[in-house]
Parts: C-alpha cells; structure tokens; sequence
C-alpha cells in the first residue's frame, strides 16, 4: 500500500459524507398514483372549534362517495400557505383565504381559474351573491368561491340603552345623539363607558364609508378620497373622537379585553354598541350568555342610503401547483353545495353566500341571526375590491384611520397621503 | 512530482472534510446574498420570474414615506438604545462587582430576563406598558406621576421600545462585569495611594482598560439596534396578519418595513433593495466607529 491510496480513502469518505447529507437535506418524495379513489389534501387555516367542525364535515363528504378521499389539515400559518404554493408540486389541494386577497394571488398566477371545473360539476354561479362572487373574480376568470360571507350591521347592549333611556338609533344622526348620550366620563375625562366601540378601526370605517355614500375602490383603483368616505371620517371625529378627546380615548382601548372573550369590551359593558359582524350571534350564547343584546341595521345618513352593509368573504381555491385539480374541484362543489356549505356555515356561525340559502330555517335557531342574513338581500350590499394592490391599500387605510382616530391628522389629508402613496402599489 | 501530488491530495481532503461547511455556506448564506443584489433591481413577487427594472426600487424607496418614517424612527430607537444600554451595562457592572453577600444571586437574577423567550417577554411588556391597567403606569401612578399611554401615544412608543429592550441590559452588563474582573487590582492601588477618587479612578484606570470591550459593545448593539424587529412587531401587532406599525406609524422600524414589503405586499423587489441599503448603511456605521475608536480605544497589546 503506497501512502497515496491510504489518503484517498479519507477523501472519498468525506465525498461520500457531503454526498448522503446533501441527498437527505434534499429528500425527495413522490407519490404514485394507484387505481383507487384520488385523494385530496384540504388545508385550512380554522383552528380549534372550528377545525373539529370541519374536520365533521370531511368526514361525512368521504363517507358519501367513492371517488375521493379528502385529509384535513389545521395549518393557521398563512406564510407557511403562500411559502407551499410557490414550489412546483402543491403540498394541498385546496385551502381557504379572505375575498380580498384573489386578485392580489390570481395575478401572480397561484390560483388556477375554476370556471372549467364548475361547469363541469355542474356549479350555479349565478346563485352567488353579485358582490362575493365580484371579488373572487380576476381578468373575467373566477379564481375562488365564498364558502361563507360575513356582514355588518350595529349591535348595542339592550340594558344599557334602556337604562339611558336611548332608542334604537335608525339615522346617523339619531346614532350620533346616542352616542353622546351612552358614552360615560369621570370627573378627570377617563372614559367608563363608550357609545360606539370599534372592535377593528379598518372594519368599522371602510363600512361607514359606505354607509356615507362612499366607495373606496371607484373605477377599480384606490380611491380613498371619494366625498362620501371623507364624511364618514368626519363624521367619526365629530362624534366620538372629539366627544371624548383622541388620548382619553386611545387610553380606554388600550384596556380592553381579548376580542370575542368573556372579557370583550361590548360583552363587558365597556362598549354601549357596536357594528360588526354575524358570528357574534353564535358567539354571545356561547361567551357572554348574560348579555341582553339586540342587533340592527347600520343608521342610514340619507334615505337613499338604507341597509347599507359591507360584505366580506372566505374563500376557497385550488393552488396553481395543486396535484388534484379535478378532485379538489368535486369536493368544492360539494363543499358550496346546499348540503355542504349549510353545515358549513352553522357550523362557524357565518352566512352562506349564496341566494338562494338566505331564506333556509337551518340557521333559525341561532338567534338574531336573521338580521345579518336580511341584510344580504340589500341591493345596497358593497365588498373592497380585491386587487393586486388590496394588501398595501389596506396597511396604508389602517395606518391613515389610526392618525385620524389619533387626531393628528384631518380626514382629508390622511386619505390624500393614502391616495398620494398609491402610486407606488403592486400591479401584479 | 511525488510530494506535489501528495499535497494536492492533502488539499483536496481538507477540502472535502470542509465541503459541508462550504456547501452549506454557499447555497445558504452566499447565493441568498447574490440573489438579493440582483433582486433589488427587479420587480419580483416571489412567484413569477423577476422583470428587470433597473434602479427603479431604489428611486420609488427615495419617494417612500413610509421608507423615510421607517429609517427615522430606526436612527432614533439607536442613537438613544446604545447609549442607554452601554452606560446601564457598565454602572450595572460595578454593582454587580461590588463584595456584598448573595453577589452571585443578584447576578443570576441581571441575566435571567435574558434567557426569557423574546415573544414571552413581548407580550408581558404589552400588558406592562398598558396605559390602563399596566404596572408601569400603576407604579408610576403610586410615586404621583400620570403615566403615558406608551403604546398609543407616537411620542411614547420609542420610549416603550427602549424601555422592553433595555431589560435585556443583563447580556452586556455581565460581558462588561468580566472586563471589570480584569482590570489590574494594583493601578487602583498605586491611584489611590496618590489620592485618586472614585470618579478619577474610573475615568483614568477602568474606562481606558475596557475600552476594547467598550468598542465591541458599541459596534454589537449598534448592529443590533439597526436591525430591531421583534421587540417593535411584538408591541405593534394587531388582529390577523395585518401589517401593523403602532399608533402613526411610530413603531414601523427598517426590519418590520422590509418584513412587510416582502411578506405581506409580497414585493421582494422592494425589499432586497432595502435590505441592501440597510446592509451599506450598518457597514458604513461600522466603519466610522472602527476609525473613530481609534481616539478612545487603549490598546496595551499593540
């Protein structure tokens, strides 16, 4: 043995090491396809409760059918979801978003467009609400589907308006004096009570914007400056900010509970009112089951202005690298199906977003409920736009809302520096 | 001819030995680098291949308010955070070094918040620093002072951050507590012997010695002060996935901008030209430290 070769042992060791290591980092899987049913891979950013609830309706999908096996998973991390749809073979077959993320995602070319694959499960897309399904489509194509849509209308503590003497307001002036009346101070300004809570700055005045006649999206681009959301800002600083001075009332927000807990300003007593959503109505009983609450429609500023509400949605789609398209795609009409998207949507306390299910009793016994669902069947029923740009667009309104609730700013120059930053937005 | 080839292969089996390393490095640390500078000059959102756009991310970053805001308020939680954790650290150091009984237990307890997870502590601080029913402002409430509204008033938010930060102070003050054990007992001696007080002692005899570490301190929490993320993202957070900057965008530091341009308006474009501006611009500090310690860094070893 020359000492030549007794080296090239350890070299080819150590090659051979750096070879299995880099092989195991890269551990490539790939599944075949067998004869039996395909199977579907449903990724899901509901968690807890909610998984469960899912979790029963996957079961009873498979238990139906033969052709395809859906696996739930919980995965609530919304960078883990985008991070798997970039490489070129999905991790999941279908998963769920918020309506105004479609554009944003279909124009980066991550969702596949579904048109084909509804009209060949025989999906009625007409039956969807006009304002959900304009969001889950892009360039003609429509790339998601509501599996459940959520409105706004004004919720108030029915103890404390009775014991102010205060009747349920139906014009924003009337909600104004309400206001005024409900909210509550100490000798030194701190705020016990307020008259109208915000649960989410960003919700709350995008919704008043069109209750004021606003649009915040006029001829597809951002258009924070439109009149009627200027008034809707002012008409928030004129009534709450200023009623009780922007620290006072920064100070009292600061205090308050976790949203949706049993510690929630409105369950608590700390909000008189507040305008928000449907799935209070299946969390109250649950959470707050002392609370004596009514609920209705948001005051209107002009008669041609009634039962305006504000519609978000949750969508479903099927990634782009999806690896079974057409499975998923059967399991997404059932899922919108009447039988799928009622279990569904009870099952989370959200509203169906389709028509034809407004007028079901399956909801009937979650009470007040109907108010929400009424409200749908308004013409007046308007959604963001759901565009390349939605995400910076909304940063940019939260952080513009939260100067005007601050008082550091006038309405009109915080939607102009919105406007003025728009230049600079995603166009794809 | 014999002896050469016998080196060669002792270079290509020390190569081989480090080929993990190097692999690693280069597709982990080296290629991120270089896509990055190449990123910076295209549109790119991480799913479609990138379009060239030249030098426009770095013109728009020019118009950016929110770039401006974000460096300002950077510069700002620096200039007073180093400062504050280096003078803390060193008076913290000489209390820590003074022979009292139970000396390693207070040590201990200066070092502990340090090994608390930085998202635990975050949220504390949340409820801490809470205007309403926070301890800060509860204690503060007992001495007869109004507390702030430290996380919804702009001008308090850097003061909150500072203040979260800076109970961290524990790492620096035991690095300098080492430094402090190596100062030579005998020049404090022959100091006082000649009449040098406290104050003297330090100036003349403790600060020179530990300048060194003093350079390492300033240049490591500078770097660190520049690219503060979580303590900021931790105390701005709001509901869900929003982008969320604190009360006027007075939280927004570079790290959390760059983290939104490119995590949640997915413009990585944008955000390698940031993290490239970010990486001159520490380099270029850096620099200027390094040329100025010169005037106060005493060297003994050179």
């Amino acid at each position: 043995m020359t000492q030549v070769t007794r080296m090239r042992r350890p070299l080819v060791a150590a090659l051979a090491g750096s070879a299995a290591i880099a092989l195991a980092l890269t551990g490539c899987t790939n599944s075949g396809s067998t004869g039996g049913p395909e199977e579907v891979t449903f990724s899901y950013l509901w968690s807890g409760a909610e998984a469960d609830a899912i979790e029963q309706i996957i079961a009873d999908y498979n238990a139906s059918q033969s052709d395809v096996v859906v696996t739930g998973i919980s995965s609530p991390d919304f960078q883990k979801q985008l991070t798997s749809m970039s490489s070129s073979n999905g991790s999941f077959d279908i998963s769920d978003h918020f309506g105004n993320g479609v554009g944003s995602w279909a124009a980066k070319g991550i969702l596949a467009p579904l048109d084909d694959y509804l009209a060949a499960d025989g999906v009625d897309t007409s039956d969807f609400i006009p304002a959900a399904l304009d969001q889950m489509t892009y360039d003609g194509k429509i790339y998601s589907l509501p599996i459940a849509v959520h409105s706004f209308q004004l919720l108030y503590n029915k103890t404390l308006l009775e014991e102010a003497g205060v009747a349920v307001p139906t014009t924003m002036n009337e909600l104004a004096a309400a206001i005024a009346t409900l909210t509550k101070q100490d000798a030194d300004g701190t705020i016990t009570q307020l008259g109208l809570g915000d649960p989410s700055p960003s919700t709350t005045l995008t919704t008043l914007g069109y209750n004021f006649g606003g649009d915040w999206d006029a001829g597809g681009e951002p258009s924070p400056t439109e009149p009627g959301n200027i008034a809707a800002l002012q008409w928030y600083v004129d009534n709450i900010v200023d009623l009780v001075g922007p620290e006072n009332l920064a100070t009292f927000n600061s205090g308050n509970g976790e949203y949706m807990s049993a510690q929630d300003p409105f369950y608590v007593g700390r909000f008189a009112m507040v305008i928000d959503g449907e799935w209070r109505a299946a969390n109250i009983p649950a959470t707050a089951p002392d609370l004596d609450w009514g609920v209705t429609a948001i005051p209107y500023a002009s008669t041609d202005l009634e039962d305006v509400t504000q519609l978000t949605a949750s969508t479903l789609f099927i990634p782009a690298n999806a690896r079974h398209k057409e499975a998923a795609a059967k399991f997404l009409a059932y899922l919108v199906s009447d039988e799928g998207m009622t279990a569904f949507t009870k099952a989370l306390g959200n509203l169906p977003s389709r028509t034809s299910l407004l007028d079901t009793d399956a909801f009937a016994d979650i009470d007040q409920f109907d108010v929400w669902m009424d409200a749908l069947k308004s013409p007046n029923v308007f959604a963001l736009s759901s565009a390349p740009y939605s995400a910076e667009y909304s940063a940019d309104l939260g952080t513009a809302f939260g100067d005007v609730i601050l008082g550091s700013t006038t309405p009109q120059e915080a939607m102009q520096t919105v406007l003025d930053n728009s230049s600079n937005y995603a166009t794809e | 001819m014999r002896m050469t080839t016998i080196r060669r292969r002792r270079a290509l089996t020390g190569l081989a030995f480090a080929a993990p390393f190097l692999m690693g490095f280069a597709i982990f640390i080296a290629y991120p680098i270089g896509a990055s500078a190449f990123y910076s000059f295209t549109d790119f959102n991480l799913f479609q291949s990138p379009d060239w756009v030249g030098l426009q991310n770095y013109e728009r970053l020019a118009q950016d308010s929110s770039f401006w805001k974000a460096l300002a308020n950077t510069f700002v939680l620096t200039a007073t955070g180093v400062p504050l954790s280096i003078g803390i650290g060193i008076a913290g150091a000489h209390l820590l070094n003074l022979p009292v009984r139970g000396q390693p237990l207070f040590r201990a307890l200066v070092y502990l918040p340090t090994i608390v997870p930085v998202v635990v502590g975050g949220y504390l601080w949340r409820w801490m620093l809470n205007s309403q029913y926070g301890f800060i402002n509860y204690f503060l409430g007992l001495l007869g002072i109004t507390g702030p509204g430290w996380l919804v008033q702009p001008e308090w938010t850097k003061p909150a951050i500072v203040l979260m930060t800076l109970w961290t102070v524990g790492g620096t003050m035991i690095i300098y507590l080492a430094a402090l054990k190596d100062v030579p007992g005998e020049l404090y001696e022959a100091a006082e012997i000649d009449g040098a007080g406290p104050f003297s002692r330090f100036l003349h005899i403790t600060w020179p010695t530990i300048s060194p570490v003093t350079l390492f301190q300033v240049i490591v929490n500078v770097i660190a002060w520049l690219q503060i993320f979580t303590q900021p993202y931790l105390l701005a957070q709001t509901r869900l996935n929003n982008a969320s900057s604190g009360p006027g965008e007075s939280m927004l530091t570079y790290a959390m901008y760059l983290f939104q341009n490119a995590f949640s308006f997915l413009k990585m474009g944008y955000a390698s030209a940031m993290a490239w501006i970010l990486f001159l611009l520490t380099l270029a500090v850096t620099l200027v430290i390094l040329i100025g310690s010169r005037r106060w860094v005493h060297d003994g070893a050179r």
